[in-house]
C-alpha cells in the first residue's frame, strides 16, 4: 500500500504540487493523468525521493523519508522517462542492474536466468547480446522495463507487496508493445504487487486502471475509478478541452479500436 | 602483447547466455593477475647495476654465494633501489589508473581523467606548497606530520579540486561535458599558475627539490617514499573495490542509481576522496605521470565492457603493470642514464590508444 497525505512539491520557489493525496493499493494499477506540466512527473519523483516534499508518503506502511534506498529498493522499482548510456554496455548488462539492485525473489539458476525471462516479457528475446546504444528509441525504453522487472520480479515477496513506478511507460512504443507493456503491468498488480503509471493516453488508462488520480495545475482534481473520473466535467476541467466520454458504438457499424485486443491472443503472439 | 591478443577476441563472447561477458572478465583478470606477476619479476630482475635478483634468491635458501663482497652489493641494489622501486610502481600505477576510472564513472563521462581536468594540477600545487613553505608558512603542518607532510598536501590539493569541479560541472546529477573539460582546464591553470609563484619564490635548495620531484619518475623510490604514500594509495583502492556497484548504477543517471538502492550523496563522497587520494599520494612521490588513468581504463571498456565488476580489478592490475613495464624501458633504453617515465608511458600509450580509436572507431560512438 502506497498512502500519499498533502504531498507538496516546490522546485526553484514555483510550488509544483500541491495538497495530493491519494492512496495506491496492492493488486491494482493507478493511473497518474493530467495535461503538460500539471505536475505527474514531478508527483512520481517525489515518490521516489528525486524530489524535497512536504506532507508524507508511506510504502507499506513505513514513512519513505526513514527508510534508506536499499529498503526502498526492495519494495519498488522505477521506470525513467529515458535513459542514455555513457559507455557501452549490452542489453543483457543492463537488464543484469536490475538482479544486483533489492531482491528479486528467484534464486541459483533462476535469479541466472532472469534477465533472459525479463526480456522476453517485453518482447526482445535474443536481444541480450546487442549494444544498448545501438537499439532503437522503443527497443530501450522495454530493455529499461526489463530492468525494472528483475528488480521487483515477484510481485508479493515475504508477504510483502512490491510496487513498479512506470514514467510514461508506452510513450515511445507502437500499438502492439503499448498494449503489451500495460499488459506486463497489469499482470504484476493481479500476482498481488501493485503499479503506479504516468500515462498521458487516457484510452489505456481506461483499459488498464483500477484508479485514476487526475491532476491539474498541481493539485488533485479527481481520484476514483476509471468511470467516476473519466466524464465530460472532469476531463473539460482537468485538460481544459471539450471532449465528449464516449462508449463503443452499437453495432453493425464496423470500427477498430485498441480496446478491441484479445490479451490472450497478444500474449501468444509474442510466445 | 596480452592485451592486443585480448582485443582480437573482444567481439566474440565465449560461451553461455549473449551479451554476458561476466566469463571474458573474469578470464581478463586472472590473465593479468599473471601478467603482472610476470612484469614484477622483470621488473626485480634488470637494471642498470646488473645485479642478480636470482642469486638473491638463492642466498634465502642456503646457497652460499661465490663473492661475497658482490652478493652484499646485489642485495643492496635488490633490497633498497629495485624492490622499492617495483613496490611503488606497482600502487602508483594501479592508483592512477582506477582514479581515472573513478573520475570516468563519477562523471559519467569516458573523457574524464585526473590529469586532463586539473585534478593532478592540483595535487602538485599541495606538494609545491609544502616543498616551498613547509619550513615556514607551513612549519607546523609538517612538523606534525613528518613524511607523511607531501602527501597528505597532495591529497588535500586534489580533493579540493575535484571537489570545485563536481560543483561547477554537475547540476542535478548530470554533468555538462564541455563545463567539465573547461572548468578542469581553468582550475588546472589556476593551480599551475599559483605553483609558478611559489616556485619563483623557492630558494635554491627548494628548487632542487622540486626539480627532481618535477621530473615524473619512479627514480626516487624509497622505503620511506613507500611508508608515506603507499597506505593512502592502498586505502584508496581499497575503498574503490566496494565502489563497482555504485559506479555500475550510476551509468544509468544519478536518480536512477538512487532507485536502485545506492546511497548517492554518500558514493559520491567517498569516490571523490578515492579519486583524491589515489592521485594525490601519486603525484607527491612521482611528480605525476600522465596517460595512465585515460588509456588502461579504455583499453579494457574495448575487452571486456563497462561492467565495473570485473573492470575496477582489471584496471587496477593493467595499471600497475603498464607503469612497471613502461618503467623497466626508461631504465634500460638509455642506460646507465634513466629517460622520465612519463616520456615513455606518453610516448608508447598516445600511438596505441590513437591505434584503437581508429581501429575501432565504432566502439567510441556510445
Amino acid at each position: 500500500m502506497i498512502e500519499i497525505d498533502s504531498l507538496g512539491v516546490e522546485l526553484g520557489g514555483r510550488t509544483i504540487l500541491q495538497g495530493v493525496s491519494f492512496t495506491a493499493a496492492p493488486g491494482e494499477l493507478t493511473a497518474i493523468i493530467g495535461p503538460n506540466g500539471s505536475g505527474k512527473s514531478t508527483l512520481l519523483k517525489a515518490i521516489c525521493r528525486d524530489y524535497h516534499y512536504s506532507g508524507t508518503v508511506r510504502l507499506n506502511s513505513i514513512d519513505l523519508a526513514r527508510m534508506s534506498p536499499l529498503d526502498a529498493a526492495c519494495q519498488r522499482a522505477v521506470l525513467p522517462q529515458s535513459s542514455t548510456l555513457p559507455f557501452p554496455f549490452t542489453v543483457r548488462e543492463v537488464v543484469a542492474m536490475g538482479i544486483t539492485a533489492g531482491r528479486p525473489g528467484p534464486v541459483g539458476a533462476a535469479l541466472r536466468s532472469l534477465p533472459e525471462r525479463a526480456l522476453a516479457r517485453v518482447d526482445l528475446a535474443g536481444f541480450g547480446g546487442r549494444y544498448y546504444g545501438e537499439i532503437s528509441g522503443g527497443e530501450q525504453q522495454r530493455v529499461q522495463l526489463a530492468r525494472v522487472l528483475c528488480q521487483v520480479w515477484q510481485p508479493v515477496l515475504d508477504g510483502t507487496p512490491r510496487f513498479l513506478f512506470l514514467d510514461e511507460p508506452v510513450s515511445s512504443l507502437d500499438v502492439k508493445h503499448q498494449l503489451m507493456i500495460m499488459d506486463v503491468a497489469r499482470h504484476h498488480a493481479d500476482a498481488g504487487g501493485g503499479v503506479i503509471a504516468v500515462l498521458h493516453d487516457l484510452n489505456l488508462a481506461a483499459m488498464y486502471a483500477d484508479r485514476i488520480v487526475a491532476l491539474a495545475h498541481g493539485r488533485t482534481a479527481a481520484f476514483g475509478t476509471p468511470a467516476e473520473v473519466l466524464t465530460d466535467v472532469t476531463i473539460d476541467v482537468v485538460f481544459d478541452a471539450p471532449l465528449r466520454v464516449g462508449l463503443a458504438p452499437p453495432p453493425p457499424i464496423p470500427f477498430v479500436l485498441p480496446q478491441s485486443a484479445q490479451p490472450s491472443a497478444l500474449k501468444a503472439r509474442v510466445g | 602483447m596480452v592485451t592486443s591478443a585480448m582485443l582480437a577476441s573482444a567481439s566474440a563472447m565465449p560461451g553461455g547466455l549473449a551479451g554476458d561477458r561476466s566469463k571474458l572478465g573474469r578470464l581478463t583478470v586472472i590473465s593479468l593477475a599473471v601478467a603482472l606477476v610476470a612484469a614484477m619479476v622483470l621488473s626485480m630482475t634488470t637494471g642498470a647495476s646488473g645485479a642478480s635478483a636470482w642469486s638473491v634468491m638463492a642466498s634465502w635458501f642456503g646457497h652460499a654465494p661465490a663473492d661475497e663482497a658482490q652478493a652484499l652489493r646485489d642485495q643492496a641494489v635488490i633490497y633498497n633501489i629495485r624492490l622499492p622501486r617495483m613496490i611503488l610502481g606497482v600502487l602508483i600505477g594501479a592508483g592512477l589508473a582506477v582514479s581515472g576510472l573513478l573520475m570516468q564513472g563519477l562523471f559519467r563521462n569516458p573523457l574524464a581523467d585526473p590529469g586532463l581536468v586539473g585534478v593532478s594540477s592540483g595535487s602538485a600545487l599541495g606538494a609545491v606548497g609544502i616543498i616551498v613553505l613547509g619550513t615556514t608558512m607551513f612549519a607546523p603542518f609538517t612538523e606534525a606530520l613528518g613524511i607523511f607532510a607531501l602527501p597528505i598536501a597532495a591529497f588535500g590539493g586534489g580533493l579540493v579540486t575535484t571537489a570545485i569541479l563536481y560543483r561547477v560541472a554537475t547540476r542535478g546529477g548530470q554533468t555538462a561535458i564541455a563545463t567539465m573539460l573547461l572548468a578542469g582546464i581553468a582550475i588546472g591553470a589556476l593551480a599551475g599558475a599559483i605553483s609558478g609563484v611559489l616556485v619563483y619564490i623557492a630558494n635554491d635548495a627548494q628548487l632542487r627539490d622540486l626539480t627532481f620531484w618535477g621530473l615524473g619518475s619512479l627514480a626516487g623510490a624509497t622505503w620511506v617514499k613507500i611508508v608515506a604514500a603507499g597506505p593512502i594509495i592502498a586505502i584508496a583502492l581499497i575503498v574503490a573495490c566496494f565502489l563497482s556497484k555504485g559506479l555500475n548504477a550510476l551509468t544509468l543517471g544519478e536518480a536512477t542509481a538512487g532507485h536502485l538502492g545506492v546511497p548517492v550523496q554518500r558514493f559520491k563522497i567517498f569516490t571523490i576522496l578515492a579519486v583524491a587520494a589515489a592521485t594525490g599520494a601519486s603525484v607527491a612521490v612521482s611528480g605525476g605521470i600522465g596517460f595512465v588513468g585515460i588509456v588502461v581504463p579504455h583499453l579494457l571498456r574495448l575487452v571486456i565492457g563497462p561492467n565495473h565488476h570485473y573492470l575496477l580489478p582489471a584496471t587496477a592490475l593493467l595499471g600497475a603493470t603498464f607503469l612497471l613495464m613502461a618503467d623497466a624501458i626508461s631504465r634500460t633504453i638509455v642506460a646507465p642514464a634513466e629517460l622520465p617515465i612519463g616520456i615513455v608511458t606518453a610516448a608508447f600509450g598516445g600511438p596505441f590508444f590513437l591505434w584503437i580509436l581508429l581501429r575501432r572507431r565504432s566502439a567510441f560512438a556510445w
